[in-house]
């Protein structure tokens, strides 16, 4: 199917019928995805949003249940549901792929994370080709192609010509079940004049300028668990959790409540391994209350221990973290370090 | 600067660098050195001589480097390059006894303004910066950009941060203050509701030293855990009047924000008001700890009483 840049905007209205619409926009100075609606404007020229999407899968105060007991004194647990029917519109590939990481995370090795399978099932994801990777892009490197998002329901690639009006074309193919029944919805709105073959859809030679070898690198790391790296690498680190709350893929959370007279409510919220008090026990002892200790924690989990368990790096090369950590701590750099590192393996 | 300016200040920087580790004055240099895009720096520790020429200097050293003071004294006195902003946050740490002058070495550089490496104009925070070059150094590494002290500008590059007066300072203070409650309410809802509690504002701050932060006191609970607007509302304004005395302007909490938050908006009402109603001194320009509420005299009026 052959989709115009001009027929977005009715789709996009469409769609919102059914579901809660995400696209990429700038809300308040900040880009991430923002909620649909007439007022807003797509932007999906946006690499990358500055907020990740995970937070419509886990977002970053989610309530669980209440407590609390009723006016006869009945003690009552009631779990909160708020899974709606979520449509994630212009995700990239690495957004997608790490989507593909929760999913591991969530679903995966015998536990069911029931609050994220609830919105996981309901969400329909929607992604866009990249035609031009930023400067800190390097999903290449992480496995990633910028044209390829194969846990995507639908994919959009920009196809390579625009036709006499000016107007992009997009060419529109279903990648899931779910993605060839949404599709209906689509139908309206393609293309009529112009078939599939008349069109060139970006191409794989899209690649990021950003590149590191990730050779070796988990097996080095097995072995540089006490490697003096740490200690140099996290002296500028000011552990503000900047790195874990725009990364696509961290998703560690910490439960807490809040009480009120006779109820109260269990949530949790974003966590991060950055912050000393993520590992501080109720006795006191934190395992981990060296900056050094924290820091290898972050990049061990990324490229090492997530592979180790579930056979592919947590990290998707999307760049948040390279271009919004404020002492210029850069993953990338790491990478070449480890790669540069004599360390037997 | 010009490209010969920095040049010879990166020289210079390394120079010294090299003898204050090689005749063991310091254990440790901070600085910066270059990152992997075009322009960028990152702070650097250099504590072998040797590698005293990664360091560099120039437009583009967008990181204060004051508090990484305190997690290198351990290792034995530290050398700091400083510019009006580092050294403030010194003097600052050393009023609030964080720091002994005897710790650190203080390596003065002119500074002209720094510049996003991404688009190279100048930093919003060195926009409102009035002290551009060291208030307090043992040594000296160039003339004195000046712009910031009293007119002459020893360095004609120095045009793009003239000094700046108080009413350019609070220009964007004297903006809110006219605005009407509803719209200021709004303006700063906004601002909240995008915070992430990322907590990168006080994590940068030369003046956010407490050893165990009030968010961090758990059992405590000052702050709750959720991220909605009245927690975030709850945070921004502690930290912002908890620092409220000693800021310095440095305007590095405001670069650090990944969510663009007008963090400098808020600390400038705080020091504008201190100046207005106390005629507070600006805060880091010696080591004496002269904030208007953190200090007290046997002279104060105690009208209230």
């Amino acid at each position: 199917m052959i989709l115009r840049h001009s027929s977005l905007e009715g789709l996009l209205s469409t769609l919102s019928t059914g579901a809660r619409v995400y696209v990429p926009a700038k809300a308040d100075g900040v880009t991430k995805f923002v909620l649909y609606s007439s007022s807003v404007r797509p932007d999906f020229s946006i690499t990358n949003t500055t907020m990740p999407p995970k937070d419509l899968l886990f977002p970053q105060t989610q309530h669980m249940y209440r407590y609390g007991t009723d006016a006869e004194g009945v003690p009552y647990v009631e779990p909160v549901h708020d899974a709606d029917d979520v449509i994630v519109f212009g995700m990239r590939p690495c957004d997608v792929r790490s989507i593909e990481c929760m999913d591991d995370v969530f679903l995966t090795k015998g536990f069911v994370d029931v609050s994220y399978q609830a919105k996981r099932e309901r969400l329909l994801m929607v992604a866009m080709a990249c035609t031009a990777p930023a400067p800190t892009c390097f999903c290449n490197s992480m496995g990633l192609c910028p044209t390829a998002a194969p846990l995507a329901d639908i994919l959009l690639r920009p196809a390579g010509a625009t036709d006499a009006s000016g107007d992009t074309a997009y060419l529109v193919e279903a990648q899931s079940e779910k993605g060839q029944a949404a599709l209906a919805q689509w139908e309206s709105y393609k293309a009529t004049d112009t078939s599939d073959a008349d069109f060139e859809p970006v191409s794989a030679a899209v690649s990021c300028s950003l590149k590191v070898s990730m050779v070796g690198v988990k097996d080095k790391l097995e072995a540089m668990f006490d490697h003096p790296i740490w200690e140099q690498l996290s002296k500028k680190c000011i552990t503000c959790g900047t790195c874990t709350f725009v990364c696509p893929t961290c998703h560690c959370f910490d439960i807490s409540q809040e009480n009120r007279l006779s109820e109260g409510t269990r949530f949790r919220c974003w966590d991060s391994c950055m912050f000393t008090a993520y590992t501080e026990m109720a006795g006191g002892h934190n395992p981990r209350a060296s900056k050094s200790a924290r820091v290898r924690q972050r990049f061990m989990h990324k490229l090492c221990f997530f592979e180790q368990r579930y056979g592919k790096t947590l990290c998707v090369g999307c760049g948040r973290c390279v271009e919004k950590c404020p002492v210029a701590l850069d993953i990338t750099c790491l990478i070449d370090q480890i790669g540069a590192a004599d360390v037997a393996y | 600067m010009s490209l010969s300016t920095a040049e010879a200040l990166t020289d210079a920087l390394r120079e010294e660098a090299r003898r204050l580790l090689a005749e063991g004055t310091v254990a440790v240099v901070v600085g910066w050195e270059a990152g992997r895009f075009p322009n960028q720096t990152t702070p650097a520790f250099i504590s072998d001589p040797e590698q005293a020429q990664r360091l560099v200097y120039g437009d583009y050293c967008v990181n204060t480097l004051a508090k990484y003071a305190l997690g290198e004294k351990a290792a034995g006195k530290v050398a700091v390059c400083v510019r009006g902003c580092d050294s403030r946050g010194i003097n600052r740490m050393i009023a609030d006894n964080q720091l002994l002058r005897d710790e650190v070495y203080l390596l003065g550089l002119p500074c002209s303004g720094m510049k996003d490496p991404a688009t190279g104009s100048l930093l919003m925070k060195c926009r409102t910066c009035t002290e551009h070059d060291a208030v307090t150094y043992d040594v000296l590494l160039g003339p004195a950009t000046a712009a910031g002290h009293d007119g002459a500008s020893a360095d004609s590059s120095a045009g793009d941060s003239e000094h700046v007066s108080d009413e350019q300072r609070f220009t964007a203070v004297l903006g809110i203050e006219e605005m009407a409650p509803e719209k200021r309410r709004a303006l700063f809802d906004a601002a909240f509701n995008k915070c992430i509690r990322c907590y990168a504002c006080r994590k940068s701050c030369p003046c956010c030293t407490c050893r165990e932060c009030f968010v961090d006191q758990l059992r405590a609970g000052w702050q709750g855990k959720q991220n909605n607007l009245a927690e975030n509302r709850f945070y921004n304004i502690t930290r912002v009047f908890h620092i409220g005395d000693r800021c310095i302007e440095c305007g590095e909490c405001e670069r650090a924000c990944p969510m663009g938050l007008p963090l400098m908006a808020l600390n400038r009402k705080m020091v504008k008001d201190l100046k207005s109603l106390f005629n507070a001194d600006d805060a880091g320009m010696t080591e004496e700890n002269s904030a208007a509420l953190g200090r007290y005299d046997l002279g104060d009026l105690e009208e209230f009483m």
